[in-house]
C-alpha cells in the first residue's frame, strides 16, 4: 500500500491525479449538452463520465486540447487509435504520413498534422518523409511523439545545443567544467557525424527529467538506451525509445510488438460481418444492427468507426488520392 | 453509453449554445444539485485518498445513482427483485467498508456504520426489528473475506465462529466487531504468508519444518500474552515477543549448530493453516 499520497496536501493530490481537470471537463460538457445529458439524471451522467474516463473511452471524438491534457488521456488515445485501426496492420498495408493523419482525424477532428509528421520523422529517420510506413512502426513512434511531446521538444533543444558545441542550457546542467570540457572535445567531431557523445547527452537528459517532474521516460531506461553506443544521433535516440519495451510498458497503452495485431474478437466480428454482407449485399445496414444485438457489450462508437474504417479501407485500394483528401 | 452520447461533441462546439448565459448556467447547476454532489464526492475523496481517484469517483457516482434510481423500493416486485436488490446493497456495503483500512479506525468505524445503515434498509418492510438480518450479516462477512483474498477453505472456520443465524437480528456493535475481525483476519493471513516466504529461503523449495515451528511458536507466545495491568502493556509485551531479534533467536536455536541440512519441510498451506489456527482459537464463538 503506497502511502505517499497521504503525505501530499489535498490540492497536490488532486493535481497529481488530474482530478480537477476531469471534474471541470465533466461540468463543462454537462453545461454544453444539458438537455441530452440530464435525461438520465445528473448523478448518472457523472457516473458515466468517470466510468468512461476510467475505461479510457472518454477521449473518443474529443478535441485535441482535451486529448493531450493528461498522461492518462494521451495513453487512452493511443490505445483507441491502436484498437480502431489495428486491422490495417494486420493486412500489412503501408500508409503514408498523410493517410495516418486522416485516420487520426477520424478520432479527433482537429488532430494536428504536425504531430503526425514528427512521428513519421522518427520512423523514417528524418528522411524521405512521404515514404510509406507499416502500422506498427508508425504506432510506436506516434506513441513516443504524442505521449512525450514536451520532453522530446526539450531533448531536441539539448541535442541542437550539444551539436553546435554550445554548452547546453545552463539551467538544465548547472554542473561543472567537466561537461564543457568534454563538450569542446566533442565539438570537432560532432558536426561531421551528426551525433553527440552519449554520456553527456544522458547527463543532460537526466537533469531535464528532474526538471520536468512528470511525463518523461524513466531516467534509468534513458541511461540504458544511451549506454548502448558511444555516440548517438537525435533520431537514433528516438528510434531506440520507440523500441524500448520498458517505456512501452510504463505508458501502458499498447502491448508489445508481437501481440500488437492479435485480436480474435475483432476477427470473428469481421468474419461475421463479411458473411452477412455476402449473403445479402443489399441489406448492409440491417446486418450491422443484428451485429449490435448479438454483442450488446460493445460500445457503439467503436462499431461505427469500424464501419467507417472498412469504407476507408475499401476506397484505399482503388483511389488513394480521393481517400486522403476526403478526410 | 457516455461515449455514445458524446459522439457529436467535438464537431459541434459551443457555437450554437453561445447564447447561453452564465447566469442560467449557474441556475442550472444549483438546480440540478451539481455543487452539492461534487462537494460530497470531494469530501469522500479527501477521506479515502484513493490510489485511483478516477475509479473512486466513478464508483462513488455509480453508487449514488443506483441508490437514487432504485429509490426506497420494497420487495414489491417479488422475490427475485428483492434478491437482486439485496446483492446490490451488499456490494455497496462492501464498497463502503473497503474505503478505509481498519488501522484508520475511526474512518473504518464510520464507514462500517454507513454500511450497517444501508443494510438495515435492505429487505425493506420485512426487516427485523433491532438490527440487520443475520443472513445478510453472514453474507457480508463472506464477501469481506473473499475480497480480502481469503480462499473459501481459509475463511470457513472463521465464519463458523462469528456468523449468526439467518433469523437473528444483529446489533451494530456485533456487526462492527464481526466486520473488523474479518478485515483483521484477512490481513493476518496475508502477513503470515509473507512470514512463510521469509522463512523459506528460496521460493521453489519448501521451508524447513523446525524453522517454521520455531516461528509459529514465537507467534503463539506473542498472541497469548496476557497482562495483569492494561491492554497497552499487553500490546507492548506482545510486540516485544515477536520482535525480529526474538524471532531470529528462536530460529537460530531451531536450526541448531549443524547449520540445517535437508530436514523435513513444511509447505506453505500447512504453515498458513497453523497460523490461522492460532488466530481462530482466540476468536470467541458468536452463536
Amino acid at each position: 500500500m503506497n502511502s505517499d499520497r497521504f503525505a501530499l496536501s489535498f490540492d497536490d493530490y488532486l493535481a497529481e491525479k488530474n482530478v480537477l481537470l476531469y471534474l471541470n471537463d465533466a461540468v463543462t460538457q454537462l453545461l454544453e449538452h444539458k438537455e441530452e445529458y440530464t435525461q438520465f439524471g445528473v448523478v448518472r451522467y457523472f457516473a458515466e463520465y468517470f466510468n468512461s474516463v476510467k475505461n479510457g473511452n472518454h477521449v473518443l471524438f474529443r478535441e485535441f486540447n482535451y486529448i493531450k491534457a493528461s498522461p492518462h488521456n494521451r495513453a487512452s488515445f493511443i490505445r483507441i487509435f491502436w484498437r480502431c485501426f489495428r486491422q490495417i496492420g494486420k493486412n500489412g498495408d503501408l500508409l503514408a504520413a498523410m493517410e495516418y493523419s486522416s485516420l487520426l482525424q477520424l478520432l479527433c477532428p482537429d488532430f494536428p498534422t504536425e504531430m503526425v509528421q514528427n512521428a513519421a520523422r522518427i520512423v523514417l529517420i528524418d528522411d524521405a518523409l512521404d515514404s510509406m510506413m507499416s502500422f506498427s512502426d508508425f504506432l510506436y513512434s506516434f506513441q513516443i511523439q504524442f505521449y512525450f511531446e514536451e520532453f522530446l521538444e526539450s531533448v531536441s533543444v539539448i541535442y541542437q545545443d550539444l551539436l553546435s558545441g554550445k554548452s547546453p542550457n545552463t539551467v538544465i546542467v548547472p554542473t561543472s567544467s567537466s561537461v564543457e570540457q568534454l563538450n569542446s572535445v566533442a565539438e570537432d567531431e560532432t558536426k561531421a557525424q551528426e551525433a553527440v557523445e552519449s554520456a553527456i547527452f544522458a547527463e543532460c537528459i537526466e537533469a531535464l527529467c528532474e526538471r520536468l517532474k512528470h511525463n518523461h521516460p524513466s531516467p534509468s531506461t534513458v541511461r540504458e538506451i544511451l549506454a548502448n553506443s558511444q555516440r548517438v544521433s537525435f533520431y537514433g535516440f528516438l528510434m531506440a525509445m520507440t523500441k524500448s519495451e520498458e517505456i512501452n510498458q510504463d505508458i501502458g497503452a499498447l502491448p508489445n510488438k508481437s501481440e500488437l495485431l492479435i485480436d480474435p474478437e475483432m476477427d470473428l466480428e469481421l468474419e461475421r460481418l463479411i458473411a452477412q454482407i455476402s449473403v445479402s449485399p443489399t441489406s448492409n445496414s440491417s446486418g450491422s444492427t443484428t451485429g449490435l444485438k448479438e454483442l450488446p457489450k460493445k460500445a457503439s462508437p467503436r462499431k461505427s468507426l469500424h464501419h467507417r474504417k472498412r469504407i476507408e479501407m475499401e476506397s484505399d485500394g482503388s483511389t488513394e488520392e480521393t481517400d486522403s483528401s476526403e478526410n | 453509453m457516455a461515449d455514445k452520447r458524446r459522439s457529436g461533441v467535438s464537431t459541434v462546439m459551443s457555437d450554437s449554445k453561445a447564447t447561453t448565459k452564465a447566469e442560467t448556467d449557474q441556475e442550472f447547476l444549483s438546480q440540478a444539485g451539481v455543487g452539492v454532489l461534487l462537494r460530497g464526492a470531494l469530501l469522500k475523496l479527501v477521506e479515502a485518498r484513493s490510489e485511483d481517484p478516477i475509479g473512486f469517483l466513478a464508483e462513488h457516482f455509480s453508487n449514488i445513482a443506483s441508490e437514487t434510481e432504485n429509490g426506497p423500493v420494497g420487495g414489491s416486485d417479488g422475490e427475485h427483485h428483492s434478491n437482486v436488490l439485496e446483492q446490490q446493497q451488499l456490494s455497496r456495503a462492501l464498497w463502503h467498508i473497503g474505503l478505509a483500512h481498519h488501522s484508520h479506525r475511526s474512518a473504518f468505524n464510520s464507514n462500517t456504520r454507513v454500511a450497517y445503515d444501508l443494510l438495515m434498509q435492505s429487505g425493506s418492510r420485512r426487516h427485523v426489528a433491532g438490527g440487520v438480518k443475520g443472513r445478510v450479516y453472514t453474507e457480508l462477512l463472506r464477501g469481506l473475506c473473499s475480497e480480502g483474498g481469503l480462499s473459501v477453505t481459509a475463511s470457513a472456520p472463521l465464519l463458523l465462529r462469528i456468523r449468526c443465524h439467518d433469523h437473528e437480528a444483529v446489533p451494530f456493535e456485533l456487526f462492527r466487531q464481526g466486520v473488523l475481525t474479518c478485515a483483521v483476519f484477512a490481513d493476518y493471513i496475508r502477513k503470515s504468508q509473507c512470514l512463510y516466504a521469509a522463512v523459506s529461503s528460496c521460493p521453489e523449495r519448501a521451508a524447513d519444518r523446525s524453522l517454521c515451528q520455531a516461528v509459529l511458536g514465537t507467534l503463539q507466545e506473542a498472541l497469548e500474552t496476557t497482562s495483569p495491568w492494561s491492554d497497552v502493556a499487553r500490546y507492548l509485551e506482545a510486540s516485544m515477543k515477536i520482535s525480529p531479534g526474538k524471532l531470529a533467536q528462536a530460529m537460530a536455536e531451531a536450526q541448531g549448530p549443524d547449520g540445517g541440512g535437508m530436514g523435513p519441510t513444511m509447505d506453505a498451506q500447512e504453515f498458513e493453516d497453523s497460523a490461522a489456527k492460532l488466530f481462530l482459537t482466540r476468536v470467541r464463538i458468536v452463536s
